[in-house]
């Protein structure tokens, strides 16, 4: 299994096209947090963990986005093909799956670390300020739920149709389109720029409302759920 | 040959395909989209809301799906796995070229269809202002542009990686960059053009000029882009090095690659519409020029010749000086820096000059060395075609030369006079400038233009006196009304275009009734004349000013929309009655502007009349809700910004983003902050009589001419009141 896994690894990662993608993603964020995040979002410094949120949140589309592109490498009209051969192997198609979903979301994880090493950069730099410790939980709040959730979501669609991944990869941008309720302001962006005005206080500390922290977690158990029933689906 | 013969078959069948016809609808229908979604221009003209928007959002969305067009018709063959066969018939080469015409064919098309059907939708919401040039101008450039624009990225995307996806992802980018983080550079924001607005009642060549550079620049990069992705076209089963070694093998084809490049990086390079002014606002290097010793300026004329077909603009500049220093003297003159100067002479003989590299405040300085002479006359020819400032990129349009408006700014009407003190009888200046039959001359302060020559081919020579070292002059197809107020005489001059809609708004009216309530709670007019009041209306600017018995109001105050919002009263919009009001609380003549960012300056009291007159013409509660509370929303997020709280932080940021900040900070002290301050201070005085009074003193105190100006201390001074009784903690 590990063999596989390395190899699907080395499929997603060492190409042309993940190294694209993280040149973008770099360019992008390093827009971001010179025009944005520079100023800090709703009075609290650059460096808060409400301004590191929202700098997150901008990048999440990307991220959303560089997600099921790797996906397109396993549910592609041509990766289905060559479905008729792994299914006669002797592996069992739960584990090639979970190898599969293991290297997305590897890949995933990088693309998300590329950013988080980029945010820590630009701090180091411009404000030489290193307590990364405190962006744990907003980068957690803000990434892995909605991550987790589109591996798992972009499975299932792609097994589906193959194109619906691609009109997948639209969802952040109507999420930011739509007037959502205030449970769910952390999928378009609203949570980190609106949630701490309502705090009261200046530069609040980090806090995430129950019904944030459902929404999230119901995003999350999703996502899971998506992707342990995949595991049992066998390719059409 | 055989392009030229495949080239109907391929659009032929091009168009007998459904998802061409589906394209082609979204992008006719894309227009729409500038109406509700998408509105990338801030002023809020007839033209900008209802042409530039919708051609601006069709020429992105349009762009954006012909180029998803492109990447799906090119991958049609490989598609269907007829590639093998295809090849075989047809060079791929001459393929990818017959197959990028006939994209373009209907990308031309469609631009046409686009036109006419939103031809009858643009008259119809624009009204008595649409004109036809601005329409076909607009959506050629704008929007039709953007699909050749398009096709040629895309292509060149796929034809580099041979891959559906890694294209789309490629060309999606390529556009996310334009409409996102290069929307604010108008130079690389090649699929929605920087426009913040267009006029309705003078012409848009200007920024129509920018444009159109803007998009050949792109037009020859993606030009030599396509070419060499057209080399790199996979061939006789080599890949892509091997496949562009074979298609390099006609010398030709590289070196129209190269030629495109680098025709487009030349354009880049050398753009002749923006300037390169040093980026930092509080930059006064120029002012610091050392004054010439013992040489004073005795007298100046101009003869301005613009050149109404090309936006260009020439003139001779002559200039008297007494140099009693008894040796040579260096004067220093600032000049547009689209200018160049063909020769400089002094009492006849030519005398040696340079203009500097550096650039400031839109000013390139000019530096010609005097001969020793007791009396010297300087005559220098300048022509060019006038650059605007790189600070304000994003907003061009203002050098606007054409037979319908020109606005001429100190140093792009004549060279500014830097560095020499004036004469006992000031810096007398007479200027000539000659104009098509139709303008009006209209100098920016109190002296008046008046026709001198007309000659046979349709223009006429105004001439008009004028002091100072520099000077502002408007012209155009102007109506002039004159409206009795306030015991003295307003000329309101208005564009022609507007005349139905001022009669129908009533701004005559309303202009009167503004110079009544100034005049009569704070007293006349001590600028200027005190009897006459020029007030004129610009193109759209994004403000006005308002100088020595002038005052400029910015056309989008004028427009329909704006003179028809019930919510404002019967009046024309509160930005003219502000600028009105800055005849009493003037800019530079009435308040020390040498710190721009102190927060006591014209503004405050300005803003705090305006707000006082919207409270009589459109109530407590209006006044209350679009004035008060927005002072106080914004001083409220001023106190907590992080930087004003930790300002050692602002330091360690990078130099653009401090004055960036620095700059909005300072906006918010000198609009918002200090109004609410002077209300504070109305309220600790008893009321707005008791304060009307205090105003009327200090409009019409005794000035001393050694420090002429209103200061903080004196406005506190005058309310009895110290610094810590207007805190707003």
């Amino acid at each position: 299994m590990i063999k596989i896994f390395r190899y699907e690894c080395r499929r997603l990662l060492c190409n042309k096209f993940f190294c694209g993608l993280l040149l973008i993603l770099l360019f992008y964020g390093w827009q971001v947090l010179n025009s944005v995040t520079i100023l800090g979002v709703s009075h609290t410094a650059p460096f808060s963990p409400w301004s590191f949120g929202d700098y997150l949140s901008r990048m999440l589309p990307l991220l959303w986005i560089g997600a099921l592109f790797f996906l397109t490498f396993f549910t592609a009209g041509r990766a289905q093909r060559a479905a008729v051969l792994t299914d006669a192997t002797q592996v069992s198609p739960r584990r090639y799956a979970l190898a599969r979903c293991a290297a997305a979301l590897t890949g995933t994880v990088l693309l998300a670390l590329a950013c988080l090493a980029e945010g820590a950069v630009f701090y180091g730099r411009y404000f030489g300020w290193y307590a990364w410790g405190t962006l744990l939980l907003p980068a957690l709040a803000a990434l892995a739920p909605p991550l987790v959730f589109a591996l798992g979501s972009g499975w299932l669609l792609g097994r589906c149709r193959a194109w619906l991944v691609y009109v997948w990869m639209l969802v952040p941008l109507v999420c930011m389109a739509l007037p959502l309720p205030e449970a769910l302001w952390i999928w378009n962006g609203r949570f980190f720029t609106a949630y701490p005005l309502t705090l009261g206080s200046l530069d609040p500390a980090f806090v995430l409302p129950p019904a944030v922290v459902a929404a999230q977690c119901v995003l999350l158990a999703a996502g899971v759920a998506l992707l342990a029933l995949q595991r049992g689906c066998k390719n059409r | 040959m055989k392009t030229i013969r495949l080239f109907p078959l391929e659009l032929r069948r091009l168009l007998q395909s459904r998802p061409t016809w589906l394209i082609l609808l979204l992008t006719v229908a894309s227009p729409v989209l500038g109406l509700t979604l998408y509105q990338p221009t801030s002023a809020d003209t007839m033209l900008s809301l209802y042409l530039a928007n919708p051609s601006i959002a069709g020429g992105a969305a349009g762009g954006i799906l012909f180029g998803l067009l492109t990447v799906y018709e090119l991958n049609r063959v490989g598609r269907s796995r007829a590639d093998a066969l295809m090849d075989a018939a047809v060079s791929p080469l001459t393929m990818a070229l017959v197959r990028l015409l006939a994209l373009l064919a209907a990308a031309v098309m469609t631009a046409a269809i686009t036109m006419l059907v939103w031809l009858p939708i643009s008259m119809r919401l624009i009204g008595s202002v649409f004109g036809g040039v601005d329409y076909a101008l607009a959506y050629l450039l704008l929007m039709g542009l953007a699909l050749p624009l398009s096709i040629p990225a895309a292509a060149a995307a796929y034809q580099f990686t041979r891959r559906v996806d890694l294209s789309l992802v490629l060309f999606a980018a390529f556009a996310a960059l334009s409409l996102t983080v290069l929307a604010d550079d108008w130079q690389l924001c090649w699929l929605n053009p920087c426009v913040w607005a267009l006029s309705d009642d003078f012409s848009n060549f200007r920024i129509f000029r920018s444009v159109a550079w803007m998009r050949l620049t792109w037009l020859s990069a993606l030009a030599g882009v396509w070419t060499v992705s057209y080399l790199c076209i996979r061939q006789y089963g080599k890949g892509v090095l091997g496949s562009l070694a074979r298609g390099a093998r006609r010398v030709c084809r590289p070196v129209i690659a190269l030629l495109l490049l680098a025709c487009s990086g030349a354009a880049y390079a050398a753009q002749p519409l923006v300037d390169h002014s040093n980026p930092d606002e509080t930059a006064m290097t120029f002012y610091e020029v050392p004054y010439a010793e013992n040489v004073v300026c005795t007298g100046r004329s101009a003869r301005v010749f613009p050149d109404t077909s090309t936006g260009s603009l020439s003139g001779t500049a002559s200039y008297q000086f007494q140099n009693t220093s008894g040796q040579e003297q260096n004067v220093a003159f600032g000049i547009n820096p689209g200018y160049t100067i063909s020769h400089v002479q002094a009492n006849g003989a030519a005398v040696p000059f340079s203009v500097s590299e550096y650039q400031e405040y839109n000013e390139a300085m000019l530096e010609v060395t005097l001969p020793a002479d007791e009396q010297v006359e300087l005559v220098m020819d300048y022509s060019g075609f006038p650059q605007e400032s790189r600070n304000m990129s994003t907003m061009q349009g203002s050098k606007e030369i054409s037979t319908e408006y020109l606005c001429l700014e100190n140093s792009t009407l004549s060279p500014r006079l830097m560095n020499v003190l004036p004469g006992e009888n000031g810096y007398p200046a007479t200027i000539e400038i000659t104009l098509p039959a139709s303008m009006t001359a209209i100098p920016f302060g109190s002296s008046e233009a008046e026709v001198v020559a007309e000659h046979d081919n349709g223009t006429k020579t105004w001439r008009y006196e004028v002091g100072g070292t520099g000077g502002i002059l408007y012209a155009g197809d102007y109506i002039r009304e004159d409206i009795e107020a306030g015991g003295m005489t307003i000329a309101f001059y208005y564009g022609r275009k507007h005349q139905s809609v001022m009669e129908a708004a009533g701004a005559v009216d309303a202009v009167k009734a503004v110079v009544d309530y100034c005049t009569e709670h704070y007293g006349t007019l001590s600028f200027g004349t005190g009897e006459t009041l020029k007030l004129i209306q610009s193109r759209v600017t994004g403000g006005g000013y308002a100088a020595d018995g002038a005052s400029l109001l910015d056309e989008a105050d004028f427009t329909a929309d704006n003179l028809g919002n019930t919510d404002k009263g019967g009046g024309a919009g509160e930005v003219m009655i502000h600028e009105l009001v800055h005849q009493w609380w003037g800019l530079g003549n009435m308040f020390d502007t040498s710190d721009a960012a102190d927060p006591w300056s014209a503004e405050g009291l300005t803003v705090y009349t305006t707000y006082r007159i919207v409270k009589e013409l459109y109530g407590e509660a209006y006044a209350q809700e679009h004035y008060v509370d927005q002072w106080q929303q914004a001083v409220d997020d001023y106190y907590l910004d992080f930087y004003v709280r930790n300002p050692d932080y602002l330091a360690n940021l990078p130099e653009d983003k401090q004055l960036e900040i620095t700059n909005n900070l300072a906006y918010v002290r000198q609009y918002c902050e200090m109004p609410l301050k002077i209300l504070q201070a109305e309220q600790l005085v008893g009321g707005e009589a008791a304060m009307d009074q205090i105003l009327n003193r200090l409009f019409n105190r005794e000035i001393d001419p050694a420090y002429p100006y209103l200061t903080y201390q004196d406005f506190l001074h005058a309310c009895g009141l110290t610094e810590e009784d207007l805190n707003l903690d």
